[in-house]
């Protein structure tokens, strides 16, 4: 049994998609010798930041990165070929991009409503991973329910300044660059008032403090703003549309938007990956592999990990969306993160016990890998919206329920 | 393995002992054991408190399940489970769980002088021992053992590794399964000082506990070692008691989860209302709870099993381990899930449970493998 799909793609597509395994095969970065992030919300030290920031430009340079963006802001106008880099990317299991929520949810906003002059500006650096961003929405008081978000932009001369409280900041450390989700007008609805800004990290006034993840991991931060300036041409959109704008990255973040950037959400390879660890690990005095409970999950996997390959197919053709057009692209981020869990799950089922040793163990299979991606997915079935969440937002917009209160 | 259902007592065999030993442990444990303490011991002191062990003792809980003759309680399977229950919910930072089961073993396999040896140092928590019982591919099952004990002159020389031992690094001496020459399985009880025995700290996703690694590199050990009337049925005896014990300590960090997790939903408000009133929080909260009432009922039921009807055990101890290794995974996940951003980091205690979880599924075999053999005493040898 193969995979018959990958073969039948346009005969240019698979050019390109040989170009890019070899490119890889012969630039992929090596080992590092230190223990990398399993994506970008666990970076913590400068020497992983500027490994990682390293490979991305590298990619960036030999013309594999931006493909779907515009030439004029650092692009290259090559419409649907950012996905093949990924998912060769995720098939070679090279490191990830860092600067995904540049890529991934800044980048696409900013092409939608960035002004000629923000896109010159915030663009290539994007792609260059020489300007890192990070995202400011969620606050303590404010995270399913975003809309309700205090932070506070006031006017200030030709400028505003901040005040406010940003929690759950991936990369924030890092960043030189916020999107920024802030109220400008308390006395207006509560999505009337808010405000839409690309922030400098570097501003007076923001402290920057780390959160500890229940892996031990660091990544993410609090942010806080005190009096915090800005310069007018921080304004992404219209004053008060920032909700409007907000739910575009969310879109980009959820995957919603067939993702331009060059992250691998919907990209994934795990299945392959874990029935090859069910070769070499033993449960019960016998492979993994020829457990029967082990192979049925599997192979369970197996299923759903090629319903979400091929749905990001399927996606593309509109007359096989007879029903609900919007629905697989809607579904991606639950289905892929509900899946990226129950696969680390079950992986760290089959390892057995042994799933419970840790980095530095000697004897932890995989250096630990799947407890530690069974942690980190709860990374990816909280943030970006939770799955309760999106089983809403599915429910109210594709199947046309009721909205709840 | 019989499939027919043990003639219980209908009320479990529950008695007012059983009612003021949960009473006092849950008194004790809150005072004593906060989760900030947890944290702390789990931090500063590799996760092992040796003052609260002391008082565990004194507690009389050590030799809870140790006869009278020996200095022991004399108390039963169902008593432990409750301890065990309380134990689990506070994340207790003392290697109770792999002592109390080494005392077992020496119970059911030790002959009169090996018990009056080792059991009232066990009953007195002077002598500090555990179970070391699985192989490093998490083996367990007496026909899955590989680790071998050889006769050596007037003694014996073992070869094996044993992996995921709690208390490890902190114990003298551990009552481990090897497989003879001829093939049966023996108990043996060995002094970790032996030559050619190796202890090494695992370093465990679960920092609250700890466990280790033990090497023996044709180790020497005395033939009084070998634990004198053991053989396969003792090692099950001794693995429906573990069972069974696990599953009680899944039970309370459950339940512990579970409350913690209802608790923030009552608490945590979004959209102007607290995220308990969602149905997408309440129905999974309560599934949790379902899951965790009915593996309480069968650990209860493997409890009182144990005390009455010893020889039938097995089928509910392994329903047991199963039900409640399911019902704490997900009752785990729901903890992280439902408690957002805040679930996610170090300082929430889901986290706590979460890892808690992952260790007691797994050792002793998890729900899939307890699945498997129930069926086979269902339906027959499959495959
Ligand atoms: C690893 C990680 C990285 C993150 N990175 C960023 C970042 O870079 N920038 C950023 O702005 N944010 C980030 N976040 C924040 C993330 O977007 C929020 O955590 C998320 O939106 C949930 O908000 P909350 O944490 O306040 O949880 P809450 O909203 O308090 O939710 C708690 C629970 O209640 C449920 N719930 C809430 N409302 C409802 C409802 N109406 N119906 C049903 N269930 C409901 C939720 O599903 C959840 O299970 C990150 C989060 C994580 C975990």
């Amino acid at each position: 049994m193969s995979q018959p799909i990958e073969e039948t793609e346009p005969r240019e597509i698979a050019e390109f998609r040989r170009e890019v395994r070899a490119w890889i095969e012969a630039n992929r970065p090596g080992d590092p010798g230190f223990k990398l992030p399993q994506s970008f919300l666990e970076v913590e030290s400068d020497r992983q930041f500027e490994f990682l920031r390293a490979w991305q430009r590298k990619l960036y340079e030999a013309g594999y990165l931006g493909l779907d963006w515009p030439a004029e802001y650092g692009g290259h106008g090559r419409e649907g070929l950012q996905r093949i880099v990924s998912q060769e990317m995720a098939r070679a299991r090279t490191p990830f991009m860092v600067n995904t929520i540049g890529l991934q949810w800044a980048g696409p906003t900013i092409l939608v409503y960035g002004s000629d002059a923000q896109k010159q500006r915030m663009l290539k650096p994007i792609l260059s991973a020489e300007e890192i961003w990070c995202q400011g929405f969620s606050e303590p008081g404010a995270g399913s329910d975003l809309a309700s978000v205090q932070t506070r932009a006031e006017r200030a001369g030709d400028g505003w300044t901040v005040t406010g409280h940003k929690v759950w900041t991936t990369l924030a450390q890092h960043a030189k660059w916020m999107i920024l989700l802030a109220r400008t007008d308390p006395d207006v609805g509560k999505y009337d008032g808010l405000s839409y800004f690309l922030f400098p990290m570097d501003a007076a006034g923001v402290t920057v403090q780390p959160l500890v993840k229940m892996s031990g991991e660091g990544g993410f931060n609090q942010v806080i703003f005190d009096a915090s300036p800005m310069p007018g041409d921080a304004l992404l959109g219209e004053l008060g549309q920032g909700w409007q704008v907000a739910m575009t990255t969310l879109t980009h973040e959820r995957g919603a938007a067939d993702g331009s950037g060059g992250g691998s959400l919907g990209a994934s390879e795990g299945v392959r990956q874990v029935a090859d660890l069910a070769t070499r690990v033993r449960r019960h005095g016998r492979p993994a592999a020829a457990d029967p409970a082990m192979r049925e999950r599997l192979a369970d996997l197996w299923i759903r990990e090629e319903a979400l390959r091929l749905a990001s197919l399927r996606a593309r053709v509109p007359g096989l969306n007879p029903e609900r057009p919007l629905a697989l692209r809607l579904m991606n981020k639950l289905v892929f993160s509900e899946f990226a869990q129950d696969l680390a799950d079950v992986a760290c089922e089959l390892e057995g016990p042994a799933a419970t040793l840790w980095l530095g163990d000697p004897n932890a299979p995989d250096r630990a890998e799947w407890p530690r991606a069974y942690m980190n997915s709860f990374g990816m079935t909280i943030g970006g919206g939770t799955s309760e969440i999106q089983r809403n937002i599915l429910g109210e917009r594709v199947l046309d329920l009721p909205k709840g209160k | 393995m019989s499939t027919r259902t043990t003639d219980l007592p209908r009320d479990f065999g529950f008695g007012e002992d059983h009612e003021l030993l949960r009473d006092s442990a849950r008194r004790f444990l809150e005072e004593r054991c906060p989760v900030g303490e947890v944290r702390r011991v789990a931090e500063e002191a590799g996760g092992f408190d040796p003052a609260l062990w002391k008082e565990v003792a004194e507690l009389g809980w050590t030799g809870l399940v140790i006869p009278e003759v020996h200095g022991g309680a004399g108390l039963g399977a169902l008593h432990l489970a409750l301890l065990l229950e309380e134990m689990g919910r506070h994340l207790v930072p003392v290697p109770l769980l792999g002592a109390t089961l080494a005392a077992r073993a020496i119970l059911v396999a030790g002959d009169a002088a090996q018990q009056a040896r080792w059991l009232p140092g066990l009953a007195s928590g002077e002598l500090r021992a555990t179970l070391a019982w699985l192989e490093a591919d998490g083996a367990f099952e007496p026909d899955e053992l590989s680790a071998r004990a050889e006769p050596d002159n007037d003694g014996w020389r073992l070869s094996g590794t044993k992996a995921f031992v709690p208390g490890a690094s902190w114990a003298e001496l551990v009552v481990a399964p090897f497989r003879q020459a001829d093939g049966a399985l023996a108990l043996f009880c060995i002094d970790l000082s032996a030559p050619g025995v190796n202890v090494a700290a695992e370093v465990g996703v679960d920092p609250t506990r700890p466990t280790g690694r033990i090497a023996f590199e044709d180790a020497r050990v005395p033939a009084d070692a070998r634990l004198a009337t053991s053989d396969e049925s003792a090692c099950r005896q001794v693995l429906d008691w573990g069972f069974t014990a696990l599953a009680a300590e899944m039970v309370g960090g459950a339940e512990a989860a579970l409350q913690l997790t209802a608790a923030y939903a009552r608490e945590r408000i979004q959209f102007g209302r607290p995220i308990g009133s969602f149905q997408a929080v309440k129905h999974p909260l309560v599934d949790a709870m379902i899951g965790v009432e009915s593996a309480r009922t069968l650990a209860y039921a493997a409890a009182a099993a144990l005390d009455h009807a010893p020889a039938e055990a097995e089928v509910p101890a392994r329903m047991a381990k199963a039900a409640a290794g399911d019902a704490f995974s997900f009752v785990a996940r729901k903890s992280v899930q439902l408690h957002g951003g805040y679930g996610f980091t170090w300082d929430c205690d889901a986290q706590l449970y979460f890892k808690r979880c992952l260790w007691l599924r797994a050792v002793l075999g998890d729900a899939a493998h307890h699945r498997r053999h129930l069926a086979g005493a269902l339906l027959g040898p499959g495959e």
